[in-house]
């Protein structure tokens, strides 16, 4: 099994088999890049990290969205839906970290589906769905400080 | 930029994959198709525009993250 090496700039040198490569047809909206990994940077299932294999600086956080929003729907356009096909998908959102976890946002109207080694970043079409959804409730999120 | 003037039942080509169709004009609005290849997304400009803005800043984020144990007891969904 063949092996990439990726220097990226916030977790060094990565080593990584080239099975774990992510396709991205379309690129990620308006940040374009056709190839990233996902990377677990502890076990405990928080954040996950989206890393462009072709931009060592390019990589955002993700998560699983029913971590956070246990009741969040996902509904595609028939177009985007054929683009998945039938097989199982991963779904991720991109978070935008803040200063305080309170800060912290989901982008809930644009998830990344995974199948099959090949990803989509999709328009959520289910009405009222953020694209800055807090990861935490303001108050609770206020203890953390 | 090109700027053409249409009927509601026309359409405009975009080379040779892409059709835009004039559906129906009500009130101040256009109804438009777009028939393209599946290779090429359609977005409607403002939420284009949002999840770009959103994608920036989601990579600007530092190599650390917050971790599960370090997180308050309810995440926002979960709250009544």
């Amino acid at each position: 099994m063949s092996t990439l090496t990726v220097e990226s700039s916030r977790f060094g040198s990565l080593e990584l088999d080239a099975s774990q490569a992510i396709q991205f047809p379309a690129g990620l909206i308006g940040l374009g890049g056709h190839a990233y990994v996902l990377l677990r940077t502890s076990d405990d299932a928080s954040f996950s990290w989206l890393q462009s294999l072709e931009d060592p600086e390019l990589a955002l956080p993700v998560t699983n969205p029913w971590q956070f929003f246990a009741d969040y729907v996902v509904d595609l356009s028939d177009e985007d839906t054929e683009r998945v096909g039938d097989a199982a998908v991963d779904v991720w959102v991109t978070v935008r970290a803040g200063a305080e976890l309170s800060d912290f946002r989901a982008n809930l109207r644009a998830p990344i589906l995974v199948a099959n080694g090949v990803g989509y970043q999709m328009i959520n079409e289910a009405p009222d769905v953020p694209v800055r959804a807090p990861l935490f409730d303001g108050a609770l999120a206020g203890q953390a400080a | 930029m090109l700027i053409i003037t249409r009927k509601a039942g026309e359409r405009v080509m975009v080379g040779d994959d892409i059709v835009v169709h004039v559906m129906e004009l009500v009130g101040g609005s256009v109804r438009i198709g777009i028939e393209a290849p599946r290779s090429i997304p359609v977005y409607r400009e403002e939420i284009y525009a949002a999840v770009r803005e959103e994608n920036l800043a989601a990579a600007e984020a530092p190599g650390e993250l917050p971790k599960a144990a370090e997180f308050p007891p309810h995440p926002s969904g979960t709250q009544s």
